[in-house]
């Protein structure tokens, strides 16, 4: 898989084999993949009792929305482009307008993954003294975040 | 009666007038280059000032990103919990 920005001010992920589209489809699978959803995860920080209501009724359900509206667009985006190339090598473009919710996805299926795992921080993590399943998960999110970088420098 | 109402009134006003503090808490997974663009996005802040505030988040685990009027502290923290980040309000001291 390459990575590069675009003149146009977006990004051109590259797939160069089947195992590459399966990495990309992990990130909305990543993303919808802890049980209490983010939005809900967040309103637990309000703990004001009259401003916790009504974040209950009406902020969660607005950022829930969101939320899986962006999941939403960046799963069509993959299964279109997956399409396309046929399941082999192909290419997969983030228009400048869809950075934000590219990055908002990426960042879900990070906040779930440490919700599952805690890796903490990158750097304090050697991935060979993981066993499998946290290793394949923390090495999926040091993949999310090099995007998310290339996002935040190039996009957003 | 009366003097039920006028307690009642002056009791709210003064509760309105409290200013109310937006922080912003430090987690493991958000950037901070991200969360400088957040700030900058959000407050309009000046790339120094949000960095600096980035910079308290991540070296003191929270920040005090905005003080003033409750609704619009609540308004802000919504839209820093759509952006993502460790979100909370509380009255200021």
């Amino acid at each position: 898989m390459k990575i590069m920005p675009t003149r146009e001010g977006g990004l051109r992920i590259n797939a160069e084999e089947a195992g590459d589209w399966r990495l990309l489809q992990g990130i909305p699978t990543d993303a919808l993949s802890w049980d209490e959803k983010l939005a809900r995860r967040l309103g637990k920080l309000i703990t004001d009792e009259a401003t916790a209501a009504d974040w209950k009724d009406y902020v969660i359900p607005d950022l829930e929305a969101g939320f899986s509206a962006e999941v939403g667009h960046v799963t069509s985006a993959i299964t279109a482009a997956r399409f396309e190339a046929g399941g082999g090598p192909g290419a997969l473009q983030i228009a400048r307008e869809d950075g934000f919710q590219w990055y908002s996805t990426l960042n879900q299926a990070r906040l779930a993954l440490e919700e599952r795992f805690h890796f903490g921080t990158h750097d304090t993590i050697d991935p060979a003294s993981l066993q499998p399943v946290p290793r394949a998960a923390f090495l999926r999110s040091h993949l999310y975040c090099a995007i998310q970088g290339m996002l935040l420098e190039h996009v957003l | 009666m009366a003097d039920s109402d006028t307690l009642t009134t002056t009791r709210e006003a003064a509760a309105l007038d409290v200013p109310w503090n937006v922080l912003v808490h430090d987690d493991p997974v958000n950037l901070m280059g991200y969360v400088t663009w957040v700030l900058m996005k959000i407050f309009g802040y000046e790339d120094k000032r949000a960095a600096v505030l980035m910079l308290q988040v991540h070296q003191l685990g929270r920040s005090v990103v905005w003080t003033g009027q409750r609704e619009k502290a609540e308004f802000y923290v919504q839209q820093l919990q759509a952006h993502q980040l460790q979100t909370s309000l509380e009255r200021a001291s």
